[in-house]
């Protein structure tokens, strides 16, 4: 395998002019090392990704957790990844609601996870049909600004998300079913013997006597836990495979492994960030974290996807941790 | 499935039948995968016994000792070598698939194809026996020097 540095001299869809980009070849597939060798941009690719302002939210992606693996960076530093796959996540519908003395209310719905129409109901059936896309498991709302609407039908891709950003990933966490009040709420329990009866891993008393006579409503008690969304927020998207479609990300990530997660531009280090340095007064291409320039706009798709490298691999920041100090 | 498959892929990647196996195998680089499938692929003929003494080339210098354990998680592949250094026991764990490693040398071979078999798969009972340890580092430094 060739490990090959590919410098970058205009805008580009990953890095920097100061930053290089390092494009990982797959050895299993010989094609893929010649297209990966050339890591040519084409001006209208850069073109069509010119859009982004830092005021925009952009579309976010399902995808389906397959689990967790490790890469290392150019320090040679581990990095744990999760593995997140998007299975054929496409644009359904593009919605505006007016709103009362508001801007209206501009969403987009991605479905992902293609399904038989014969377990698919008739509403559903025509509901798809309509977008002009195979039936498919599961349907999601992302609200986004105007500029960020993507036309209905449209195939998103890995490439959406840039190498070197940050994302929200939020799905249903794990289900724990009907948990104890030590798990669910990390109480103490009691000792485990002098004279403790039938008692180690209760609750204890949940109140007062008399007064207030009753128990407080919120009071913490034993119950179902899990099975609720969840969001991980900045977490940092490490590489990026539209061969299978992958997106690795740094980190943990809610749910069981084939359990769908939905991804979407971290609001706190991607949006708010881009918006408190817009007001400061900087550039377009310093609203973004270091080493990228734009963000796909309004989407990454497929068809960006076949003129851009397959495997993208975000670029290593900070100083090297097993060099001394000095 | 509507997309594509690219050169030599099955379809089923796409679904994500058995992708975390097909990236345990292509995510390290070419050498961590020789090392994966021949010293550290129990079935292999020329796998590596607890018990061997090994030499790993690291960027800062070479590190010799006494394989004590190797812990198998696919990509997260580990050993330990255990070994006297300036009359302190010193072990050092390294994951197969770093990139810091460039490269594993065996010195001597325990089990089969060499010396002594090891009746443990982990050999940290070592770490109380200071006298076979003395044995094993002049081994170690005469064999590498």
């Amino acid at each position: 395998m060739i490990l090959t540095r590919v410098q970058t001299p205009l805008r580009s869809y990953v890095a920097s002019t100061s930053a290089s980009v390092l494009v990982r070849h797959v050895t299993s597939s010989p094609g893929l090392q010649a297209q990966a060798v050339k890591g040519g941009y084409s001006t209208e690719t850069t073109a069509t990704i010119s859009k982004w302002t830092p005021t925009s939210i952009r579309t976010g992606l399902i995808a389906k957790k397959r689990g967790m693996a490790a890469v290392w960076n150019d320090h040679g530093a581990r990095v744990p990844v999760t593995v997140l796959q998007i299975e054929n996540c496409q644009v359904t519908k593009t919605v505006e609601t007016p709103r009362h003395r508001k801007e209206p209310y501009y969403g987009i719905q991605v479905a992902a996870t293609d399904k038989r129409p014969k377990l698919v109901t008739a509403t559903m059936r025509g509901h798809f049909r309509k977008a002009g896309v195979p039936p498919k498991q599961i349907v999601i709302e992302f609200p986004v600004t105007q500029d960020a609407l993507v036309p209905v039908g449209t195939t998103l891709s890995a490439l959406h998300f840039v190498p070197g950003q940050f994302v929200d990933v939020a799905a249903k966490s794990v289900g724990k079913g009907f948990s104890g009040v030590m798990k669910r709420w990390n109480f103490g329990g009691l000792r485990a013997s002098h004279g403790v009866s039938i008692s180690h891993r209760s609750a204890g008393s949940t109140g007062g006597h008399q007064d207030p006579g009753r128990v407080w409503p919120g009071q913490k008690m034993a119950g179902r836990l899990g099975g609720e969304r969840v969001t991980m927020q900045n977490l940092l998207v490490v590489r990026i495979d539209t061969v299978l479609n992958l997106i690795f990300v740094k980190g943990a990530v809610p749910g069981p492994d084939g359990g769908h997660v939905f991804i979407s531009d971290a609001k706190r280090k991607m949006i708010s960030e881009a918006i408190r340095k817009t007001k400061k007064g900087l550039a377009v291409e310093e609203c973004l974290p270091a080493g990228l320039d734009v963000l796909p706009f309004p989407a990454g798709t497929k068809e960006m996807a076949e003129k851009l490298p397959k495997i993208v691999v975000a670029p290593t920041r900070g100083r090297n941790p097993f060099v001394a100090l000095d | 499935m509507t997309q594509d498959v690219p050169d030599g892929l099955p379809t089923s990647l796409l679904e994500g039948k058995a992708l975390m196996a097909h990236l345990a195998k292509t995510l390290p680089t070419p050498a961590a995968q020789t090392l994966l499938s021949t010293y550290f692929n129990p079935r292999h003929p020329d796998h590596v016994l607890p018990g061997s003494v090994l030499s790993v080339s690291l960027p800062t210098g070479p590190f010799a000792g006494i394989l004590i354990s190797i812990r198998r998680k696919g990509i997260d592949t580990s050993f330990t070598l255990r070994n006297v250094v300036q009359r302190t026991g010193v072990e050092m764990r390294f994951n197969v698939c770093s990139p810091l490693i460039k490269d594993v040398k065996i010195i001597s071979r325990a089990g089969q194809n060499g010396g002594k078999r090891m009746r443990r798969a982990k050999l940290f009972y070592l770490r109380d026996q200071p006298g076979k340890m003395t044995a094993i580092s002049t081994a170690v430094k005469k064999a590498s020097s």
